[in-house]
């Protein structure tokens, strides 16, 4: 891995690798303008989602949360928000704004539609020109926010493509990266495996407290995750049990100490490091929080063929599943079959997805970003009131 | 060649890394030592689903990575196909 980096350093210091403008709807019945707008606007992004109306407590915290910390993200140059109402969307927008990039916002109440259509569009322009004027400038590892997360597991990820992410996931550690994962669930059957790599004892317990809170939602629902988890397409693969699922998704987080918990698309406070994110293991929804905690490139191991994507964070597909890697090459970033033939090892393959990576720093579309997979989900934590 | 892949020594499935047919022997290797296992088959192992490399007792402990993914409901003789029909998880 020689390859320079370049990025996109952005107004507080952050650096991303992708230079979107986007058009972000506070709530359900504010996507329809800001589609017209990204359809008015070549070169901006709308990102359309299912709420965002008469939520509250920590569920509307976590709304808010989503929406500033996409926003937020280093791979996004500006920003037109667009709401029903003034007030939520200001809040928005102002946390947004305190990143120093250019954010503007429209309430649609009072004008309608078309009016806001118009002014949103013409700020939409104005940023597109602006942002097409912004340059890569030479970045390090170190700058990186990186996410993790698998889907569609089987046990061919267990056997090759987790491993190698774990490889991934300490050579960026090491070099002074921000590394998440996540998957709260998924970590049953080897949740003490993660809570014995916690820093302090403090971390350990608070680890352990979220891990169980989490687990008493689903109990409180008076079902188990019998048939959930592990999902049908991971028996299908081969999964019997939760704990199996979970011992290969544990086994691309690498071995580095975890220097601190998020809350779900919570932003890292204390440095660089390996962060734990509270989250749920749907795979849209996961991706989309951790984008709003600010990562800028995801890795994805997959056995039968997840193929996810997110509207900002390229997300870069690994298999080791040779039936996978022919049947739906389409989405397969790198193919690590090698490993589970024994023809490469798993220094060989961590190269090739830091390679990888590289090229997708650098600009490189991932097979998600060029099939057009940008799958924005919001969690919602309870029903709306 | 080998057919499948044991994480650890002393797990009693391995994962296999082609399919493998009913009655056939095949090599598996261990990924902690390097170490090869012969074992024959009693069912077809599609690729990435499991053999029992060792017998294991109604209701014990089945080993992967080293670490309980489970418990059996049957016997489980080497050779045997393991999925959810004779091995539950601990948790739900």
């Amino acid at each position: 891995m020689n390859q320079q980096l370049f990025g996109y350093r952005r107004e507080n210091g952050k650096v991303g690798i992708r230079n979107h403008v986007i058009i972000l709807p506070v709530d359900d019945i504010s996507n329809a303008a800001c589609e017209a707008v990204a359809k008015i606007i070549p070169g901006t992004l709308a990102l359309p989602h299912a709420y965002g109306r008469l939520q509250y407590g920590e569920d509307l915290a976590l709304h808010f949360r989503t929406m500033i910390g996409t926003g937020c993200n280093p791979n996004v140059a500006a920003v037109v928000v667009i709401g029903i109402e003034e007030n939520w969307t200001k809040i928005i927008a102002d946390g947004i704004a305190a990143t120093g990039k250019p954010v503007a916002s429209f309430s649609i109440e009072g004008f309608g539609d078309l009016e806001i259509i118009r002014r949103a569009s013409w700020k939409a322009k104005e940023f597109v020109q602006w942002a097409s004027e912004l340059r890569r400038e030479p970045i390090e590892l170190k700058d990186l926010t990186v996410s993790i997360k698998c889907g569609e597991s089987d046990t061919t990820t267990g056997l090759g493509s987790c491993p190698t992410v774990s490889q991934a996931v300490d050579r960026l550690v090491d070099a002074g990266a921000t590394v998440f994962f996540g998957e709260t669930s998924e970590l049953t059957g080897g949740e003490h495996l993660i809570a014995d790599r916690m820093a302090t004892p403090q971390l350990r317990e608070q680890f352990l407290d979220m891990y169980q809170a989490y687990v008493g939602i689903i109990k409180s629902q008076g079902v188990d995750l019998l048939g959930s988890q592990p999902t049908q397409g991971n028996i299908a693969g081969g999964l019997s049990t939760i704990e199996e699922k979970a011992l290969g998704n544990i086994a691309k987080t690498g071995t580095k100490t975890v220097i601190g918990l998020l809350k779900p698309a919570e932003m890292p406070q204390n440095g660089a490091g390996l962060y734990f994110m509270d989250s749920s293991s749907a795979a849209a929804e996961c991706v989309t929080l951790m984008a709003a905690g600010g990562a800028v490139v995801h890795f994805f191991p997959t056995g039968q063929g997840n193929i996810v994507g997110n509207p900002i964070e390229p997300v870069i597909k690994v298999t080791a599943n040779p039936k996978t890697a022919a049947s739906m090459s389409e989405h397969i970033d790198v193919d690590v079959k090698g490993l589970l033939s024994r023809e490469i090892n798993l220094t060989q393959a961590g190269d090739m997805l830091m390679d990888y990576m590289c090229r997708v720093v650098n600009g490189r579309m991932t097979c998600a970003e060029a099939l057009g997979h940008r799958e924005f989900s919001m969690t919602k934590l309870y029903p709306s009131a | 060649m080998h057919k499948f892949l044991i994480h650890h020594k002393g797990d009693h499935v391995g994962v296999a890394v082609q399919d493998i047919a009913a009655g056939e022997t095949v090599i598996g290797v261990f990924m902690d030592d390097e170490s090869t296992i012969e074992v024959r088959a009693k069912n077809a192992v599609p690729l990435g689903h499991k053999i029992a490399i060792a017998p294991l007792e109604p209701s014990k402990s089945v080993l992967k990575y080293g670490i309980p993914i489970g418990y059996s409901l049957t016997a489980l003789e080497v050779g045997d196909y393991v999925h959810t029909h004779n091995i539950k998880t601990a948790r739900w």
